[in-house]
């Protein structure tokens, strides 16, 4: 273990930050259909590389700029987050029934995304990788920062919405007293079936940045399973802004210890906190 | 030896000569696969099946027996079958140490447990990596010389597999049959009531944990040879746990056997689909499995199987020689002497105190629910206890029957001080209680629940005595022709009775009834109250909490009354009913 | 204002607003109300009273949609509701304060009323209803901001009674109101609950403290064990046998 130089150092936790906006982004949806919707949707995760894939697709093959395809995929899968909800809910399914369901269904997704296109590396190439600022000696990539902006945006809009609008009021009242709502004209299923869309339009959005800045392939899925989970406990459940905040914990924490100590000690850090989390204060979840 | 043993012996021993049949060695390692993979889920399901504890953790006992005889076989040189007990001891030591903490912590269930356990993977995975257990490049077995059970290498290891498989089908087998099954089974569907019913919870839990996570790092252990090179990567994934979850769900968790089923199933389709070159529809054909038996058949195969069996028959008695038997048994104690409870001068109150409740108090977030309550029930008395909404009724039977720890005063019952004692001990020390809101274990037959009360309350009777006493107490009751039948299917009356009759089968001291009577037609109540006095002419004590007031004008000795969480008044019914204080606590008090 | 003015003041009780016909509920398999039929006019403050475990939660919750009615009919201005979907009751005209008044504790007490007129034609008179709900309760003006959950039981059931206010009902539903509150609180809550009576909204109320509710109300109705047993003129109930046995268990002769 030799201490870093201050660049190095600088440099890292600077992408640590970025991951850490990547995070938050992906954990968003997750953290608000299970806070909300007491559903645990491992099938997020299924839909964010699935926007990945596509949107690796359409660039590449299709030429369409990546940027342009922030419009087109959260519509698309708005619409199937709302389906797949709408499925869902005729069974009633327990929340860890829920967890273990969707957990097929990301099954299912992957194995479609590696049938059609295979277990290879695929990299989003395009003009915007090259690009990146310099603030002093300390580079700042495009993608990853616009990753950065697009979290925190979104992020930040919908804590506004759920603090102040009357449909964000509905849905946290929902989620604390279904019946109570209901009797003052607040229509769960509606609600359950947007919101799941909106979670699945994020999920695009986070595909998409994750598109981005990683080079993709099928397996990964699972991998990014164990510390968004972590993210959105440590961030709380349904909230807005817990889990962007956690996950750039988590990602600078992760970037000082590797470069610190080994990249491969990075894991430990965010079970770690999880599991003290668990421990210690499980009835904040 | 009972036929399922004998059975699973003889499949074993049938099995094991496979490898001198002259078959092309491909046939030993896909029989190897399936033997790997009923024990990862047979092991799995003694913890997380039974008791409702979903562990995504399996892979980390795996991984470490993995590791253990990986690092014993080759680099410290063991001869590979010492390695085997090793590496179990290791990964059972790891199961219980998290078990003694997490188990303590009452707010970890469910998702938060399955959360947990998936964490724990990972950060061993991340310390075997990158210390020198494994550093980097893994351990290669290919050194390593394979015991000579079989005739090839490949058989030896198909051997092993085979025994190990065979242990645990035996393991899982013996855990359901026993006490420690039923008590796991209590504990899957309602752990607090579980652990007021008497069955020790923790260290229960704590057990299954162990053997579950041992016979995983058995499997791992043998896996280190058959693969013969180990990687921290490929092991400390969220793989194996899943598909063992997977493997166990679709077989049926609350059979031992489902387990095993769904492996078998599962292997061979993957194998189907791999062999087919199409690996990649044959995961996809698995995540569409498991979404279609948690939707259609979350009972899994065996569990849907049975159903529609027992369906078919009719809920008939099961005719058992042993149910039949104890049914004879019943009909002759009843007529003798009626149903063995605790005798006392029957029916009137003898001089002996037998619960003395000094300066009861609880306090939940700032709510001084009861507020040092001082009372004495005397032996053989019906006493009433008695106030208006919130006054605290409930919370006294809950803090007595230990369903909640006290926050100060003391609880003398008999002699023994019960606060501060676990709910289990509480139940043992003869102290039985009814719910307001029944609640029955609800993947349990009527027989099974009031069984389980016999099993592991004061009485504390074996299975075969058990079932005869709950049998007594059905037909005591009047819930013989129901005992058969799961709790949803009783009527409200039905299932206060059972609550009634769940009470009464642990032979208790001191009955505890928490409005037993709310909801019942006019009818229902008559029953109910002569079943209520015939059960204090058998020798219990017995304190109600009630708002039906013809009951309580009919049965109690003497009336308690709580408001605000203070005893404000006790003695005679007639005189506690027209205390002023009282009747303003009821009534309120008029403002013109 | 005494009972005795308000009792003696001209009203008009023509028109039934609520009737409930015959109606059977469910808990679980069992029936825990059966054969139950009330009615409240326009106008009327009413009060169910009986023991705990007769029903009048079951009755309340029903009424406002909560819970399914499986026989009878529900009708409220002469259309029936019986079957209409939950969140439907709102807009129908009907608000309930439930028993331990349920508010998002998470949330500040004025989103807690803000909610209360989630429905669009309450959201489109939210700030009247606003003020009115702060005149009847001025002390809540300073604890707007502040989260429901760290509120005292007495000013919970105030913002509880304006959640309901805030949805502009013609019949507001109060289950147990004075649950756990100190005397003088429940004094001035009655006061409160008799002014927006006077206002003219009608008032279906279920209590546990019988005097104070019988000094309110128009007419009662007493439940035990699922049905009713007695009904009448609140000024005569008070007096008769039925609620002497129901709370008591005392036979007592009149």
């Amino acid at each position: 273990m030799s201490f870093p130089s201050f660049n190095l150092l600088a440099q890292s936790i600077l992408s640590g930050i970025f991951i850490g906006g990547l995070y938050g982004l992906i954990g968003l949806g997750l953290g608000l259909t299970w806070g909300l919707l007491r559903q645990i949707n491992l099938a997020h995760f299924g839909l964010v590389f699935l926007a990945a894939y596509l949107s690796y697709h359409m660039a590449t093959v299709w030429h369409v700029d990546p940027f342009l395809t922030l419009l087109i995929l959260p519509p698309l899968f708005f619409l199937m987050g709302a389906g797949m909800q709408w499925v869902l809910a005729r069974f009633q399914i327990s929340p860890f029934n829920s967890l273990l369901v969707t957990f097929g269904i990301t099954v299912v997704i992957e194995s479609c995304i590696q049938a059609v296109w295979t277990a290879d590396y695929r990299r989003l190439e395009t003009h915007y990788n090259d690009m990146k600022f310099t603030v002093g000696s300390l580079y700042i990539p495009v993608p990853e920062l616009v990753t950065l902006v697009l979290s925190v945006s979104i992020a930040v809009l919908i804590w506004a919405g759920m603090r102040y609008t009357d449909l964000g009021k509905a849905l946290r009242a929902m989620a604390e007293d279904g019946q109570i709502a209901a009797a003052f004209g607040i229509n769960q299923k509606g609600m359950s079936l947007m919101l799941a869309g909106v979670c699945a339009a994020l999920a695009a959005v986070a595909g998409i940045c994750l598109a981005l800045t990683f080079t993709l392939t099928p397996s990964q899925i699972f991998a990014w399973i164990g510390v968004i989970f972590a993210a959105v406990m440590l961030g709380g459940l349904g909230s807005a802004i817990g889990p962007l905040v956690a996950g750039i914990i988590i990602g600078v924490s992760e970037a000082i210890t590797m470069a610190v100590a080994s990249p491969s000690w990075a894991p430990i850090v965010s079970f770690s906190l999880l599991i003290l989390m668990l421990l210690l204060r499980p009835g904040k979840i | 030896m009972n036929k399922t043993v004998i059975g699973i012996l003889t499949a074993g021993a049938t099995l094991a000569s496979v490898p001198w049949l002259g078959l092309p060695a491909f046939y030993e390692s896909f029989l190897y696969l399936i033997c790997h993979w009923m024990i990862l889920a047979l092991s799995w399901n003694i913890l997380s099946g039974y008791s409702g504890y979903f562990s995504f953790g399996h892979g980390a006992f795996f991984g470490v027996g993995m590791y253990t005889s990986a690092g014993l076989a080759a680099n410290l040189n063991w001869p590979f079958l010492w390695t085997l007990p090793a590496a179990a001891l290791m990964a059972a030591l790891l199961g219980l140490t998290l078990g003694a903490v997490v188990f303590r912590v009452k707010a970890v269930r469910g998702e938060l447990f399955a959360l947990l356990t998936l964490a724990i993977t990972f950060v061993v995975g991340t310390i075997v990596l990158n210390t020198r257990i494994d550093g980097g490049p893994g351990i290669s077995l290919n050194s390593t010389p394979v015991p000579a059970l079989g005739p090839t290498a490949s058989a030896s290891i198909y051997l092993m597999a085979l025994a190990a498989a065979v242990l645990t089908l035996l393991i899982a087998y013996k855990v359901q049959s026993s006490k420690l099954g039923t008590g796991l089974f209590a504990i899957h569907d309602d752990e607090d009531v579980a652990e007021v019913m008497g069955v020790p919870t923790f260290r229960y839990k704590l057990l299954a944990f162990g053997l579950s996570s041992a016979l995983a790092g058995l499997a791992g252990g043998i896996h280190a040879l058959f693969v013969s090179y180990v990687t921290a990567g490929e092991t400390f994934t969220i793989v194996v746990p899943l598909t063992v979850v997977l493997m166990s769900v679709l077989g049926g968790t609350r059979h031992w056997a489902g387990p095993a089923v769904g492996a078998t199933v599962i292997t061979c389709l993957l194998y189907f689909f791999t062999a087919g070159n199409s690996p990649v529809a044959g995961k996809a054909a698995v995540g569409v499995i498991l979404v279609v038996v948690i939707l259609f058949m979350p009972n899994g195969i065996l569990g849907f199987f049975f159903k529609r069996r027992a369906a078919t028959q009719g809920l008939v008695a099961e005719a058992t020689s042993a149910l039949a038997l104890a049914k004879e048994q019943a009909h002759a104690a009843v007529e003798e002497s009626g149903p063995a409870v605790h005798r006392a001068p029957a029916p009137l109150v003898g001089p002996q105190i037998l619960l003395d409740v000094r300066d009861l108090s609880k306090a939940f977030k700032g709510v001084q629910a009861l507020d040092k309550v001082s009372l004495q029930v005397h032996e053989g008395e019906i006493l009433g206890l008695l106030g208006p909404n919130g006054s605290g009724k409930s919370t006294f039977i809950n803090v007595v029957s230990g369903h909640y720890p006290t926050s100060g005063g003391s609880i003398i019952f008999s002699g023994q001080q019960l606060a501060g004692l676990p709910a289990h001990r509480i139940a043992q020390a003869g102290i039985a209680r009814t719910y307001q809101i029944p609640r029955p274990f609800a993947h349990m037959t009527v027989l099974q629940n009031v069984a389980l009360v016999a099993m592991f309350g004061g009485a504390a009777l074996n299975h075969q005595q058990a079932t005869e006493e709950a049998w007594t107490w059905l037909e005591f009751t009047g819930l013989q022709d129901k005992a058969n039948a799961l709790p949803d299917d009783l009527n409200l009356h039905q299932r206060k009775f059972l609550e009634l009759t769940r009470a009464l089968a642990s032979r208790p001291r001191l009955v505890l009834l928490d409005e037993v009577l709310s909801g019942l037609t006019p009818g229902e109540i008559n029953e109910a109250i002569e079943l209520i006095r015939k059960i204090r002419e058998r020798g219990a004590t017995i304190v109600f909490v009630e708002h039906v007031m013809r009951a309580v004008m009919a049965l109690a000795d003497r009336v308690a009354v709580l408001n605000h969480g203070k005893l404000i008044a006790i003695g005679s019914a007639h005189d506690v009913m027209r205390n002023a204080e009282v009747v303003s606590a009821y009534l309120g008090t008029p403002h013109a | 204002m005494s009972c005795a003015m308000l009792k003696s003041s001209v009203l008009t009780w023509e028109h039934r607003m609520l009737e409930v016909n015959n109606i059977l509920v469910n808990y679980g398999a069992a029936p825990a109300l059966w054969g139950v039929s009330l009615e409240v006019k326009t106008g009327e403050m009413v009060c169910v009273v009986g023991p705990n475990g007769a029903g009048k939660t079951t009755l309340i919750n029903a009424i406002a949609g909560m819970h399914r009615v499986r026989g009878g009919t529900l009708s409220f201005n002469g259309s029936d509701i019986t079957q209409l979907e939950a969140h439907r009751f709102c807009e129908a005209g009907i608000a309930i304060v439930p028993e331990g008044r349920r508010l998002f504790t998470q949330m500040t007490v004025y989103d807690n009323l803000e909610l209360g007129s989630f429905i669009a034609p309450a959201k489109a008179k939210r700030k009247e209803s606003l003020e009115y709900v702060l005149s009847l309760f001025p002390a809540l003006k300073v604890k707007l901001q502040s989260p429901a959950g760290a509120l005292s039981g007495g000013q919970q059931q105030m913002v509880a009674i304006g959640r309901a206010l805030m949805a502009r009902p013609g019949l507001l539903l109060m289950d147990e109101p004075s649950l756990g509150l100190a005397p003088a609180i429940v004094l001035d809550m009655f006061g409160a609950i008799r002014q927006i009576n006077a206002q003219g909204t009608s008032v279906l109320l279920v209590e546990q403290n019988v005097a104070m509710a019988m000094a309110l109300a128009h007419r009662a109705y007493v439940m035990e064990e699922g049905h009713i047993v007695a009904e009448g003129l609140a000024s005569e109930l008070l007096t008769r046998p039925e609620i002497q046995k129901a709370y008591l268990g005392l036979d007592v002769p009149v």
